[in-house]
This record gives C-alpha cells, sequence and structure tokens, in this order.
C-alpha cells in the first residue's frame, strides 16, 4: 500500500511539472459534429426514453424476464448512437452511461434487484431528458476538463460518504458480533473502498490503516482495518475481540472522509488515479491476494474497474479532442471488459474468487491488459 | 503538415523521421511507431540487408526466413501464442506492429522511447546499449490458427501441417504444447533475445495471448557442433545437408505446397525432459552405448571422426544414432537446452533439451523418426517428452510486407 502511494505522488509531481499546451494543434471534432449529430440523437434519445417506459412498467410486474429483454434492447439503441453523444455532449454522455450500463449488466445476472433498477430507470430518464434539451457547449476542452474534474471530485465525495455510512453498518454488526451480518455487510463496504482506493492511498497513513493485508504491515500486531476483521470473521470464525478494531475502523473512515471533503484535484491526478486503479487490479485482485480470507476479489476488481471508468467518462471531454480513436477504443474495451465480469455474477453477487479456474483468470487479466495499455496513453492528451 | 488518414500528426512526424527498410507499412495501433535510434557501426540503417554480417546483424527480410539455417545462435525464446481476437484487421494490425520491430530489432535499433513524458516509453529499453548480437526472429504458425473460424483460413493449411499425433511414452502438458502461432527468437546475447520476446507480447496486447514461454541456452565453440547436457554433440547430421541444395532437399517446402509455404519449413518442437541425476550414475561405457557414439570426439562406433560415414549396422540396436539413421531421413536440427526449477520432492533439477527441427516434410521425415525414438530408443530411460507443437513457417520476407502477409491476403 505504500508503496502505491509513493508511485501515485511521485507521477503527479511529473505530471504538474511538465505542463504541456496542446489545444493550439488539432481541430475540435465536438462542435463540428454537433449540427450534423443532432438528428441522430434527437431520434434515439426519444426511442431509449419509449423503451424506459416500458422497462418501467415490466419492473413495476418484477417480470425478470422483460427486464432481460428490455436491458439487451435499450443497450442496442444506446450503442447505437452513443460515439455521436460522446463526441457532442460528453458531460451529458457520461450521465446517460452511468444509469444505462447497470441496466444492460442486470440483464445478464440470474437474480435481478428491482429496486436499484427503478432507481437506474428513473436517473436515466433524467439524463436522457437533460440530453434532450442539451445545447453544445461554447467552452474550450479546458474549461469542459476542469468541468468534469469537480464532476470527479464530487464521485470521490459520494463514495466517500457511501463508504462512511456502509462502514458504519458493518461496525455495527461486528460489534453486535453478528458474524452473517458482519460478513454480508463487509462486501457492501468493500466496493466503495476499492471505487476510490488511490485517492484514499493520497492520504499517506490513513489507507494503511483502514485497507492493509497483513503482509503489508512491518508488526503484525499493530494490524488494523477491513481485513483484520475480514480474517476474523472468515478464518477465526469469531468476533470476540474484534470491537475495538471496529471502532477504530470507523474512526480512520470518517477521518478519510474528512480529508476528502477538502480535496482538490487536479485532470492529471484523476488520470494517473485511473491507471493505479487498472494496476492494483491487474496485481493484487487478479492473483486473489486483497482478499486472501474472503475470496471476493471480484468484488474489489469489479469496483477498480468502475472507479476507472468513472475516469475515463470524465475526460473524454479532453478525448474527443485530441484522441478520439483512443475514445472509441476505451468505450469498447470497458465494454468487453463489463460483460466479462457480468458473467461472473451469480445470485446478485461475484462467485468466489476460489471458483474460477485458471483459464478464467487468465481472461479476465487478459482483457484487464488490454484495458490499461490503453488508459496508459490517455495522459498524453492533458 | 498534412497527416495521413488514420494517423495523428505526432504520429507522422514520427514516421517521417523513422529510418529502416520496412517501415513503410500502414498506420499502427498503438505505440509502435518506430524510429532508428541507434545505430549499430557503420551499417545504413535503410539497407540493413547489405550490412556486413561481422556487424552482428542477420538480414530480417531474406528469401527465407532467419533463424532456420543461421548458424545456432547462443539464446533462445522459443514462444507460444493464442489469438485472442476475432477481428482479422487487428490481428494484422499486431503482425505489422511485429514486423516493423523485427525489422529495426535485427537491424539492432530500438522503438522511440517517448514523445512525452506522461506515458509508458515505447520501448522497455534494455537494449539501448547494446549490439545486435544475431538476433533472429522466425514466425511459425500452428493448427489452430488455420483452424480459426474467425479467418477463413482453412483452405490455406499447408499439406503436412498439423499437432504432432501420439507417440509412446508421450507425458505432455497441454498448457506448454500447441499455439496458434509462435515466435523462435535467437541471439548471442541473452538480453538482446528476451527483449525481442518481451516486446512481442506487449505488442500483441490485446489482440493475442501468450500461451508459453521456453528459455533455453546452446553453447559451441563456432563450427564446432554444440553439446546437450547429457555432453554429447547434437546436430552432428546437419552437415550432411549443409548447402543450398541440401537446404532444398530437406528444409525448404516445395511447389507442391500453398504459394505462401514454399520456400518455408515445418518447425517441430518438443520439449524433452532429461533425468540428468540418472544419467550422471550412468557409467560412460552405458551413455556411449545409449547413443551409439563416443563422448568426447562425437564420432559413431566404428569410425574415428565425428563427421565420418559410419555403418549404423555397428551401432548398438536401440541406440539413438542408430535409430535416427535406420528411417533413411534427414531433418535440419536446431535444439537449445534448458534448465529449470528443483523438484522439492526429489532434489532433481528440471533440465533438458528444447528439441527443435526443421524439414520440408515432417510426415515423411520428421514423425517415423520421432515415433520409432519413442517406441524404441535405449535414451528412453532418461527422458519424457512433456511438450509439444508444430508449426508452419512461411517463407522469407521482402521489405515493406508484413509477417503473415501471403497468408491472410492469399
Amino acid at each position: 500500500m505504500f508503496k502505491s502511494t509513493v508511485a501515485l505522488l511521485a507521477l503527479s509531481s511529473v505530471l504538474a511539472l511538465s505542463a504541456c499546451g496542446n489545444s493550439s494543434n488539432g481541430t475540435n471534432n465536438g462542435t463540428n459534429n454537433a449540427a450534423s449529430g443532432s438528428g441522430v440523437i434527437q431520434d434515439g434519445t426519444s426511442k431509449m426514453l419509449e423503451q424506459i417506459k416500458q422497462l418501467q412498467d415490466v419492473i413495476a410486474k418484477q417480470d425478470a424476464d422483460g427486464v432481460k429483454e428490455l436491458g439487451k434492447t435499450i443497450n442496442d439503441t444506446w450503442l447505437s448512437y452513443e460515439n455521436t453523444v460522446r463526441q457532442t455532449f460528453p458531460l451529458e454522455y457520461t450521465d446517460v452511461e452511468k444509469y444505462e450500463m447497470p441496466i444492460f449488466s442486470a440483464s445478464a445476472y440470474d437474480k435481478i434487484d428491482f429496486a436499484a433498477l427503478a432507481q437506474n430507470a428513473q436517473g436515466l430518464i433524467d439524463a436522457l431528458t437533460t440530453l434532450q434539451n442539451a445545447k453544445p457547449s461554447t467552452a474550450s476542452s479546458s474549461e469542459l476538463l476542469l468541468e468534469a474534474v469537480k464532476k470527479y471530485e464530487q464521485y470521490v465525495v459520494d463514495q466517500t460518504d457511501k463508504l462512511t455510512a456502509q462502514t458504519q453498518v458493518f461496525v455495527d454488526a461486528v460489534k453486535a458480533g453478528d458474524i452473517d451480518a458482519a460478513k454480508a455487510e463487509y462486501v457492501k463496504a468493500r466496493v466503495f473502498y476499492e471505487s476510490i482506493e488511490p485517492i484514499a492511498e493520497s492520504f499517506g497513513d490513513l489507507d494503511p490503516k483502514i485497507d492493509a493485508r497483513l503482509a503489508d504491515v512491518d508488526d503484525p500486531s499493530a494490524w488494523t482495518g477491513f481485513h483484520e476483521i475480514e480474517k476474523a470473521l472468515w478464518v477465526d470464525n469469531s468476533l470476540a475481540g474484534q470491537a475495538a478494531f471496529a471502532d477504530q475502523l470507523i474512526a480512520d473512515v470518517k477521518a478519510l472522509q474528512a480529508e476528502v471533503g477538502k480535496l482538490t484535484l487536479e485532470p492529471k491526478t484523476v488520470v494517473a488515479g485511473a491507471m493505479e486503479l487498472l494496476n492494483e487490479a491487474a496485481t493484487s485482485k487478479i492473483t486473489g491476494e486483497e482478499e486472501l480470507y474472503s475470496h471476493i476479489d471480484l468484488v474489489d476488481l469489479a469496483a477498480n474497474v468502475d472507479g476507472s471508468k468513472t475516469v475515463y467518462l470524465s475526460i473524454i471531454p479532453a478525448l474527443n479532442e485530441n484522441n478520439n480513436e483512443l475514445a472509441d477504443k476505451l468505450d469498447s474495451a470497458f465494454q468487453s471488459m463489463e460483460q466479462l465480469l457480468a458473467g461472473y455474477v451469480k445470485e446478485g453477487q461475484y462467485v468466489l474468487y476460489t471458483e474460477l479456474t485458471t483459464e478464467q483468470i487468465r481472461e479476465i487479466s487478459d482483457q484487464l491488459g488490454t484495458l490499461s495499455d490503453l488508459m496508459s496513453q490517455t495522459a498524453a492528451i492533458l | 503538415m498534412e497527416s495521413r488518414p488514420g494517423m495523428s500528426r505526432k504520429e507522422f512526424l514520427k514516421l517521417s523521421a523513422a529510418a529502416g527498410a520496412g517501415l513503410a507499412l500502414g498506420a499502427s495501433g498503438l505505440g509502435a511507431i518506430v524510429e532508428m535510434t541507434k545505430l549499430s557501426g557503420s551499417a545504413a540503417p535503410s539497407s540493413p540487408s547489405s550490412a556486413d554480417p561481422k556487424d552482428g546483424i542477420v538480414p530480417f527480410y531474406d528469401k527465407h526466413q532467419a533463424g532456420i539455417v543461421t548458424p545456432q545462435q547462443t539464446y533462445l525464446y522459443l514462444a507460444a501464442f493464442r489469438v485472442t481476437t476475432q477481428s482479422k484487421s487487428d490481428l494484422i494490425l499486431m503482425l505489422k506492429d511485429w514486423t516493423k520491430f523485427c525489422d529495426l530489432s535485427a537491424a539492432g535499433g530500438t522503438m522511440k522511447l517517448s514523445d512525452s513524458a506522461l506515458v509508458p516509453p515505447t520501448d522497455t529499453g534494455e537494449t539501448l546499449d547494446l549490439p545486435p548480437a544475431r538476433l533472429t526472429v522466425t514466425f511459425g504458425f500452428g493448427p489452430s490458427f488455420f483452424g480459426n473460424g474467425a479467418f477463413g483460413l482453412s483452405k490455406l493449411t499447408p499439406r503436412h501441417l498439423q499437432d504432432i499425433p501420439r507417440m509412446p511414452r508421450d507425458n505432455l502438458d497441454s498448457s506448454i504444447s500447441g499455439g496458434d502461432i509462435c515466435a523462435q527468437v535467437c541471439a548471442d546475447d541473452q538480453q538482446v533475445a528476451f527483449h525481442a520476446v518481451r516486446n512481442l507480447i506487449r505488442l500483441s496486447t490485446g489482440k493475442a495471448s501468450l500461451k508459453w514461454m521456453q528459455e533455453g541456452f546452446a553453447s559451441g565453440t563456432p563450427g564446432k557442433t554444440p553439446r546437450n547436457l547429457f555432453g554429447f554433440k547434437d546436430g552432428t547430421a546437419n552437415q550432411l545437408h549443409d548447402s543450398p541444395a541440401g537446404y532444398d532437399q530437406v528444409v525448404w517446402a516445395g511447389s507442391d505446397e500453398p504459394e505462401w509455404m514454399q520456400g518455408g519449413s515445418y518447425l517441430a518442437y518438443r520439449k524433452i525432459q532429461m533425468k540428468i541425476e540418472s544419467w550422471d550414475r550412468t557409467s560412460l561405457a552405458d551413455q556411449e552405448a545409449t547413443f551409439g557414439r563416443k563422448k568426447v570426439s562425437g564420432a559413431a562406433f566404428g569410425v574415428s571422426g565425428e563427421f565420418d560415414t559410419f555403418d549404423a549396422a555397428k551401432l548398438p540396436t536401440d541406440s539413438h544414432v542408430r535409430l535416427a539413421k535406420q528411417t533413411g531421413q534427414l531433418i535440419h536440427r536446431r535444439a537449445y537446452s534448458y534448465t529449470d526449477k528443483v523438484d522439492p520432492r526429489t532434489g532433481n533439477v528440471d533440465a533438458g533439451l528444447l528439441f527443435i527441427s526443421y524439414q520440408r516434410n515432417p510426415d515423411q521425415q520428421f514423425l517415423p523418426m520421432l515415433r520409432l525414438m519413442q517406441s524404441s530408443d535405449a535414451l528412453n530411460s532418461y527422458v519424457a517428452h512433456v511438450g509439444s507443437a508444430m508449426f508452419a513457417c512461411p517463407a522469407g520476407l521482402s521489405a515493406g510486407r508484413y509477417i503473415g502477409q501471403s497468408i491472410l491476403e492469399a
């Protein structure tokens, strides 16, 4: 953990030193395509809105087959014009993508969470309505980028708030001595941490206190955090003596929340963080080292990918202007990754790492490699 | 400056500044734009084929692929890839990137590190101060490559390409056997060889996946036959066909093959584990009887020189060399030794031979020989075949064309 922290900080300082203005060469594709794309966008959006109305009906009826079918239909409609949207309305695109992807993913799951789906459907309607009324931005790409970074900051704050709330539920279960409940809440809390891990790691001492693995610490008797309790839950099968660790964990998470509230990010730090997330996934998650006792590494891995995708969505305005082709490739690489991972959801949960075959792990690893390779090129646009 | 379609201005600038004979290929996907950043001796980078071989440059472009009848270099990496992309154009992009990289590396160049400190260096950099070291990269395509429905190449399968059929005493591990595409990377400097295979792997990201990789070495005084880990000379019989006419008879595929394969060759590979600990406890007389040759001189039983003509009937009936002779066939051997881990149960070292041979017709030249050996060879007490593959290596490339183009655009 310390190692990655140092790497992130070191990279950020290098990034900050090498200011490289590039808005002068290259054309603003976004603006050029706005006029020609608007008809396509209006048509596609109307069609999607109709399909989501149908989706809301089948959600209300708790019709799983209907949800699956419409999830795919909606995704097909979105794929038919999303590139145009990404070109013209990058910020609005991000919002649609945020709600559309979970709806599509749900179509691959064997168990549907209707409540979550209903929320996403409403979110998607709002995002599409905003898109319908959007005017091509006259802002320069650097202004767009700053706006995107603001949005990403908000995402980090949201995730940290959710992390804090969920960690509270988790530690309450630990302190109540309820092993089964604690195990279930542990999995939920991990998602929020793993989606913003590099940010947490930038606050030097907090990450090791919250997220260190036994192998990471100098003094095993001073080990605290999620994984200490994970071991008690899955290996010792006893919560005796864990109340103090639970108190420490929620205190550290709240300290993190306070730090995140004061955070201002640079575009370059954000991009470096996205790379860091994929590296984390490709090293400690893909090997099953992160969740050594609970084996929920796929949960963490998916959260790393999701956090990284949020960054990608944020920097689309700059990608549009500088390297359109890279945006297309990243888009399709994230889709392949998400579809691959969706195949490992059983009963609404990711399967355990220990249930994966070597070939399955390798397939995920190769896909992560492709994604990282592309993501490593994004910093060139800043 | 006007940019070319599909290529950013920056990329175009890099390309136009680039040297190397084969760089006039189409735009590549990512980061594979290459540039000479160093030259070896006075060799002109734009025409590596005219360079003095003393500079350690083996031309990448030639009538036949390099690394087949090229005098054996000291180090080998043999890598097999599975093609993971379903897209023919992506596959072609990868092969173009590989071609540019090999062209450049064989000439002693490296890819340009980077224009920007914000992105990873294009080249990994460990050969920046090293000579070309007679680097060769030889590509071959396996039966599964032609069987892949996504590319529709089954009609182009060469006549003798197949996975080596089951043999007596096979102990094969499928995870280190077969593969869609192989790259045989050889050099006199191990770091130069590894650099090449490492960058081929990098450039394959998203398009192919490394299935297995083996590392080997072969040390011999120049002009003398190298010895294997049993201490015996390996490849003495290569001398029998060491002439252009001999290679045509033994190595190069002829006009009965698809056009792309004519002038190419079949690579047969077996990873053969050697039980060196038992071997080392075997008497010299028994060791020599096992091979049918003298250990020090390499001479067959009944003669005094390594290359002397001998009467196979005078060799022990189950000896390795007698059985090899018995089929009346020649193959071009290009084997390397390997060493690996310790077996924690026995303390024995996993070591052996990466047997590689090239031949124009494995059905006739190689498979009968292999079958005879695996059923009768006295060496069988000391060896186990654990890996296996066969690849069809196309004819050589001319500058401007890419690896596999003659198959993919046939």
